[in-house]
């Protein structure tokens, strides 16, 4: 059976690997023998390279906060939501203070902006731990330059606590921008692949919250705490009995090698 | 909480920069474009119960952004006729990303970009739904809402136009250095 002409459709699904592998087989027998339609092949496949090639790239663009937030759940009706700052600007007068917060986070939130410390750190943990293959920017090999790295952007002491004893090693970690505030992130994972993340930003968020709190933001649970000079989150997603165990390890490290204090 | 349908919070937010590249090249601009993925994010959560779990997210998640740009772009045709908006009736506009901010410095992909950017935007679409995302033609074919013969056509008149513009303007001498 002689095979079907071959048409520019062919060469374009050949390209794309789209061809049944009979067709394909055809093509590649007329490719052996026709020197224009090899070059016009490698010229579509040029062309495909040369398109990855410069649309990765943006690909490795910094997320909005935006749209991480409109990655969330969200809370209420979609009615609400879009007229939610109007409402929540109006319901905060009315209501007062105590129900008045709840709905300057909705309101805050509808401008793009991350609100709580802790919800923030669940967000960013979710976005690191959950890439396999890049979590951190500099990894556990060369702590010493990481450390010496993020306190320098810091301006603060930062170290990594030893996990270990708990089962968690370090992976590495990365400066990340939290709630305008650049923080750092270190990366821990057990031998189930269960990751961890401790954050630590520049300045502790201005907030009446003080002492330990734990939190669960989009199924990730966050242990914080926030004092005047410094605050710290932890964030994973293990059961609240293990975050609770970890988060003492690490503030008792932390208190001993009284991390935190500016440089000098 | 626990029995309303949810969405895999990490798997939306890994899509996240595929969203706003695909975004980029349909509007060919970076203000819109995440508009276009904050407006379809919001629309997915909307929606969620739509999405079969243990189905490719992605391509769901393109077909929202694809319909939430043709509808934007009806009501602003529609709008058009009252109030005029500058260029792009048919979305054929070229991109207006600024090539600085493609950070690009090798001219040849600088010169790709700014001819995908002068595809009309129906073709330019199948482009790099083929080539960059890799997507079966089935697949492009739903995300668009388009026969997957429409699909192949498209994309081998937006090769085509390619090749004729690569052949008018032989490549530049690789001595030509962009500066920052």
């Amino acid at each position: 059976m002689n095979p079907l002409p071959l048409t520019d459709a062919d060469l374009n699904a050949y390209v794309d690997g789209a061809l049944a592998p009979a067709r394909a087989a055809e093509v590649e027998q007329v490719l052996a023998k026709d020197a224009a339609i090899t070059a016009r092949v490698a010229e579509m496949r040029q062309q495909n390279s040369a398109l990855r090639e410069a649309l990765d790239p943006w690909l490795a663009d910094p997320i909005p906060p935006a749209l991480l937030d409109a990655a969330r759940m969200p809370q209420a009706s979609a009615r609400w939501r879009r007229f939610a700052p109007y409402f929540a600007a109006a319901a905060t007068l009315l209501l007062g203070v105590a129900s008045g917060w709840y709905l300057r986070d909705v309101t805050l939130e509808r401008g793009g902006t991350p609100t709580t410390f802790a919800r923030q750190a669940a967000l960013t943990h979710a976005l690191y731990a959950g890439d396999i293959n890049r979590p951190v920017e500099i990894w556990a090999a060369e702590e010493k330059r990481l450390v010496t790295w993020l306190s320098r952007r810091l301006g603060l002491a930062v170290h990594a606590p030893d996990l270990n004893g708990a089962g968690f090693a370090l992976v590495g970690g990365r400066l990340v921008a939290g709630n305008e505030r650049p923080t750092a992130l270190f990366m821990y994972e057990n031998a189930d692949k269960q990751r961890l993340s401790l954050q630590v930003p520049k300045q502790p968020p201005r907030t009446s919250e003080v002492a330990f709190r734990y939190a669960i933001e989009d199924g990730v649970g966050v242990y914080y705490w926030i004092d005047d000079a410094c605050a710290y989150a932890l964030s994973g997603q293990l059961d609240r009995a293990q975050m609770l165990t970890i988060g003492r390890a690490v503030y008792a490290q932390l208190a001993a090698a009284e991390t935190g204090t500016p440089l000098k | 909480m626990s029995t309303e349908p949810s969405l895999p919070h990490p798997e939306l937010l890994a899509a996240i920069p595929r969203l706003r590249r695909y975004a980029r090249v349909l509007t060919g601009e970076t203000t819109r474009a995440d508009d276009l993925v904050q407006e379809t994010l919001a629309r997915a959560w909307e929606k969620r119960r739509l999405w079969a779990a243990g189905t490719d997210l992605r391509a769901w998640l393109f077909t929202i952004m694809h319909n939430v740009f043709v509808n934007q772009r009806a009501l602003a045709r529609r709008d058009a006729q009252n109030v005029s908006i500058d260029g792009d009736e048919d979305g054929n506009a070229a991109w207006q990303i600024p090539v600085r901010a493609m950070q690009q410095t090798r001219v040849e992909l600088m010169e790709i970009l700014r001819e995908v950017g002068r595809l009309p935007v129906d073709q330019r679409v199948v482009l790099v739904l083929a080539a960059v995302e890799e997507m079966r033609y089935e697949e492009i074919a739903a995300v668009l809402s388009i026969p997957v013969g429409t699909v192949m056509s498209r994309l081998s008149r937006a090769r085509e136009k390619l090749r004729r513009v690569a052949q008018a303007t032989p490549t530049e001498p690789s001595t030509l250095k962009i500066v920052k």
